[in-house]
């Protein structure tokens, strides 16, 4: 079963058929939407149960897209090329399950519904495309194809400041998208697949990942000079760096969430940052190995910097949304500083970390938008005692803020307390990340205790009070806790049984220092 | 072969035995018929018949048709012309007939735009033929792509050949609109008739394009120029995009910023030529086909909302996105083609330039060439903050209150929606034309 292009391409049908149905009948599109959103949940355990852990890449399906003659030098080779493993596979089934809950989220939509579930599909089939592609040209078609439904998402169905905040999307975006099709084309022509003639040029990432199918004398020769290929890791490494986002290429996050209605926000969070940590893993890291050991303290520092500053940040935010984005930057930092770390422990708590990080910040972006649904006001200053009249709702509340803050007990807690691990551990074992870095990161896990504790005393806790008063403060409804409930579960259940989670990043992380030391670049500096 | 002994032609039959084979050539060897010029002519006659189409509900004048015609004639011409006086003549015919139709809208504005265009476009002229004169006292020969020029010019290395090449290739920058020759585009471009700006941008800037390729490639003496001719491109090529895109920034006329759009198409399409290799000189071939469906594309859906009520301003397309989705959603794809993103061709296009710059590059070590690539792709940034005012106004603002529905025919709806499906599915299968364009050879 080509089980993955029926995970791409099951969104981009349901879209086709979303765009023949005449838009009058507005209640057809989200049960569509919902419809391939749980088709799609069984095909992803479908495929889970032919997926085993130690095989490496696997499910994999190869076609040959764009095959083009040029002349002189050479031949233009670009696949349809996919295939999961241990590090696509968990953020596979993240996306299938965020985009279900998402799609639930939308319920509430009433602006043309047509046109946002087809957006909403396309950006569906456009984020597991990104995971699943391991041609690069297919991985940048995916990766720019979320843009434009992204841009009208949030630019129509968005908050008072929405188009600013579109704009500033797209264009940073398409920013570091630039920088990734910069290094695409060279790597491109650097690169040319065994056993074939000088002429054929690929696209193939597995190929670029191995240094001995650089083509003798090209640019980013891996035996040569070198420099242009820490250019090359730059580029690339600030091509991702903007997606994830790391500081100092954070701002385009703050605005884009605050504006972005709930349900998007949640896809933001939940899975869009995530393509910039999948990237850097799954390009740049594996391609350039000398540039990750020669930047390590860069990539560990601008990560322990997101730390810090996305948490200040967040303890200075008015707005509850702004906070909880401000903490996505600064969660986002520690999986840079786990991958920086070059070390087994290092590389699985970022992926952990990712995953888990899926899971709760879509949590704390719907409990942001079931107040908001209510009141149309996100000031935190505005609100006291919400305990009293939404005791569910506060409960969900504490679950999510625990879970972020990394309490025991949740996933937060076990990415970070691995990432930890790996960074203290790589100042002893290949000396990539100095010692005061990991030391400086914890003081994060603390601002972070700060600013969500502080949160919860402020809105949660005292005498009931709320400064502008619209409608009845209803706890959940059943539709909310269809969408809370799950999540928490997940967010429980990675924390207390990690090997649910590790038994597929384990051997992942263990092939990819693997393959770092197979280059001797582990060895101390 | 046909030999009437007037004109130019006829000073110059002594030297017919001596220039290249006979078998290639027709009128006199001032054509030829290769896969390069039908590449073009089929280019050429696309254009016009798209907008001979568009412009069938307005009620044409025949004057109208014949001029549309006159500038494909001229520029197939242009695309086959191995002959100094027929690139002169038909180069004419093309910019004769670009100005009457630039006034065709026969009021005040456009009778400015089309005098501007005529001023600029005979000093244009003047500079060709005083450049040809040059280049026939050099040489002893006006037929270009022979080998009795390029030996004749490489004996010679005269400083004049350069001012010569300068002076002929000023012309044909001028019909691509590349800076610094662009100064008439905005003014032509915000007060002719749409759809024959549409024509305007597309069939004689390809034209202006091929008979670039062919001139720059006899100018390159196969390498033995004494000026490295990639650098002038490529200074010209970043020249065009930089201004073209920065000054479309601050447009609010559509047309207008079109028109500035244009002059770094023109740029863009320079890119390719830059290399001087194969493959670049292949991908510009890719680009110009694919800029032509785009161009037109993103022209003629303009042309339909410009049908219904004039919208001077990108403000006045605020929320028509709802009223009339299917030319708006054209007006997207055609402007994110121009962009250059996925997945339009416009991306598949743009991919292949920029492959064949890092290439030429690479192998060279200009560092002219890496900049190009580099400019080139920031710049692709920048133009999508212009490129997105019109899909921004269209469907982020809302509708005003009273706005009837936007009435568009049937077949013009077709229209559209055939040109966006041949540039995705030009995306999705670059092949189609790669192909045939890989036929062409050059002889560099």
């Amino acid at each position: 079963m080509p089980y993955l292009s029926l995970l791409i391409f099951v969104p981009v049908l349901a879209a086709l058929i979303a765009l023949v149905i005449p838009t009058r009948y507005t209640r057809a599109f989200p049960w569509l939407t919902l419809a391939a959103t749980v088709l799609q949940l069984f095909i992803f355990i479908a495929m889970a149960t032919h997926f085993n852990p130690a095989d490496g890449l696997q499910l994999s399906e190869k076609k040959s897209w764009i095959s083009v003659s040029l002349s002189n030098w050479g031949h233009l080779q670009a696949d349809y090329f996919v295939a999961v493993d241990g590090l696509s596979f968990p953020l596979v089934g993240l996306s299938v399950v965020i985009m279900l809950i998402a799609t639930i989220s939308s319920w509430s939509v009433s602006k043309s519904r047509k046109g946002y579930f087809i957006l909403l599909l396309i950006l569906n089939a456009a984020i597991i495309g990104s995971f699943c592609a391991l041609d690069f040209l297919l991985f940048y078609v995916f990766f720019e194809f979320m843009l434009l439904p992204m841009f009208f998402l949030i630019g129509i169905w968005g908050g008072p400041k929405r188009e600013y905040a579109s704009i500033k999307f797209f264009l940073y975006t398409l920013l570091g998208s630039i920088f990734i099709l910069i290094v695409m084309v060279g790597l491109y022509l650097s690169v040319q697949p065994p056993e074939s003639s000088n002429q054929v040029h690929t696209f193939n990432v597995l190929h670029m990942q191995n240094q001995e199918n650089f083509i003798p004398g090209s640019v980013l020769d891996a035996t040569g000079s070198g420099t242009w290929r820490l250019w090359a890791f730059a580029i690339l490494f600030i091509g991702f760096a903007i997606k994830l986002p790391a500081v100092p290429f954070h701002t385009w996050l703050p605005d884009a969430h605050v504006e972005a209605p709930t349900a998007i926000s949640v896809i933001l969070a939940a899975l869009l940052l995530k393509i910039g940590g999948y990237g850097i893993l799954r390009f740049v890291y594996p391609v350039f190995p000398d540039g990750a050991v020669y930047f390590s303290d860069w990539v560990a520092g601008i990560g322990v910097v997101s730390i810090i500053y996305g948490a200040l940040n967040a303890l200075a935010s008015k707005d509850l949304k702004r906070l909880i984005a401000y903490s996505s930057v600064s969660h986002m930092g520690f999986v840079l500083l786990g991958i920086a770390s070059a070390t087994t422990e290092g590389i699985a708590g970022a992926v952990y970390q990712m995953v888990s990080h899926g899971i709760i910040s879509a949590m704390l972006f719907l409990i942001a938008g079931v107040l908001y649904d209510r009141t149309n006001d996100r000031l935190i200053e505005n609100y006291s005692g919400l305990a009293l009249p939404m005791k569910h709702y506060t409960a969900f509340v504490l679950i999510a803020f625990f879970a972020s803050l990394g309490l025991p007990g949740f996933s937060g807690f076990i990415g970070e307390v691995l990432i930890f691990f790996g960074a203290f551990q790589s100042h002893t074992l290949n000396n990539l990340v100095p010692f005061w870095m990991p030391l400086v990161a914890t003081l994060g896990l603390l601002l972070g205790a700060g600013y969500y504790l502080w949160t919860i005393q402020r809105m949660f806790f005292g005498p009931f009070a709320i400064k502008t008063m619209h409608t009845e403060l209803n706890d959940l409804t059943p539709r909310e806790y269809s969408m809370l409930l799950p999540l928490a579960i997940l967010a429980f259940l990675f924390g207390i049984l990690p090997q649910l989670l590790l038994n597929y990043i384990n051997p992942f992380a263990e092939n990819f220092i693997g393959l770092w030391f197979s280059l001797g670049l582990n060895a101390n500096p | 072969m046909v030999c009437n002994g007037h004109g130019p032609a006829n000073s110059l039959r002594f030297y017919y035995p001596y220039l290249a084979p006979k078998a290639s050539g027709n009128f006199c060897r001032h054509t030829t018929v290769d896969d390069f010029s039908a590449f073009f002519r089929l280019l050429f006659l696309t254009g016009g018949f798209l907008t001979l189409f568009i412009s069938l509900q307005k009620e044409s004048a025949t004057e109208y048709v014949i001029l549309i015609q006159a500038i494909v004639l001229g520029s197939c011409l242009l695309a086959m012309s191995m002959h100094f006086a027929t690139v002169l003549v038909s180069l004419e015919l093309v910019s004769l007939s670009g100005y009457v139709l630039a006034g065709f809208a026969f009021n005040k504005q456009s009778s400015e735009g089309s005098m501007k265009y005529f001023l600029m476009g005979t000093v244009a002229t003047a500079c060709l033929v005083y450049g040809v004169s040059l280049i026939y006292g050099i040489s002893g020969t006006l037929y270009f792509s022979t080998t009795q020029f390029v030996d004749a010019l490489i004996a010679s290395s005269s400083a004049l050949i350069l001012i010569a090449a300068v002076l002929i290739l000023a012309a044909l920058l001028f019909k691509i609109s590349a800076v610094p020759f662009h100064l008439w585009a905005p003014d032509v471009y915000q007060s002719s008739p749409t759809p024959v700006v549409a024509f305007l941008s597309v069939v004689p800037k390809l034209a202006g394009i091929a008979l670039f390729i062919k001139i720059v490639l006899a100018f390159n003496l196969f390498g033995q120029a004494a000026i490295d001719w990639r650098m002038v491109i490529a200074a010209f090529s970043i020249t065009s995009i930089v201004v073209g895109n920065l000054s479309a920034l601050a447009q609010t006329n559509p047309k207008r910023m079109l028109a500035y759009s244009s002059i770094a198409q023109a740029g863009f399409l320079m890119a390719g030529v830059a290399t001087l290799d194969l493959a670049g000189i292949r991908a510009t071939l890719l680009y110009a086909a694919v800029f032509l469906l785009m161009n037109l594309l993103t022209f003629t859906a303009l042309y339909f909302f410009e049908k219904w009520k004039p919208l001077p301003a990108m403000s006045d397309f605020a929320g028509l996105g709802r009223v009339a989705f299917i030319p708006s959603l054209a007006l997207v794809i055609g402007l994110i083609a121009l962009t250059g993103l996925p997945p339009t061709a416009g991306f598949t296009a743009k991919l292949l330039v920029f492959s064949s710059l890092w290439n030429a590059w690479a192998d060279s070590g200009l560092t002219l060439i890496l900049i190009l690539f580099i400019v080139g792709l920031i710049n692709t940034v920048i133009a999508l903050y212009f490129y997105l005012k019109i899909p921004y106004y269209l469907f982020l603002k809302e509708t005003p209150a009273g706005t009837a529905s936007i009435k568009i025919s049937i077949t013009g709806n077709l229209l559209l929606l055939i040109l966006v499906v041949v540039i995705i599915w030009l995306f999705l299968n670059p092949g189609l034309l790669m192909g045939w364009i890989n036929r062409i050879t050059f002889v560099l």
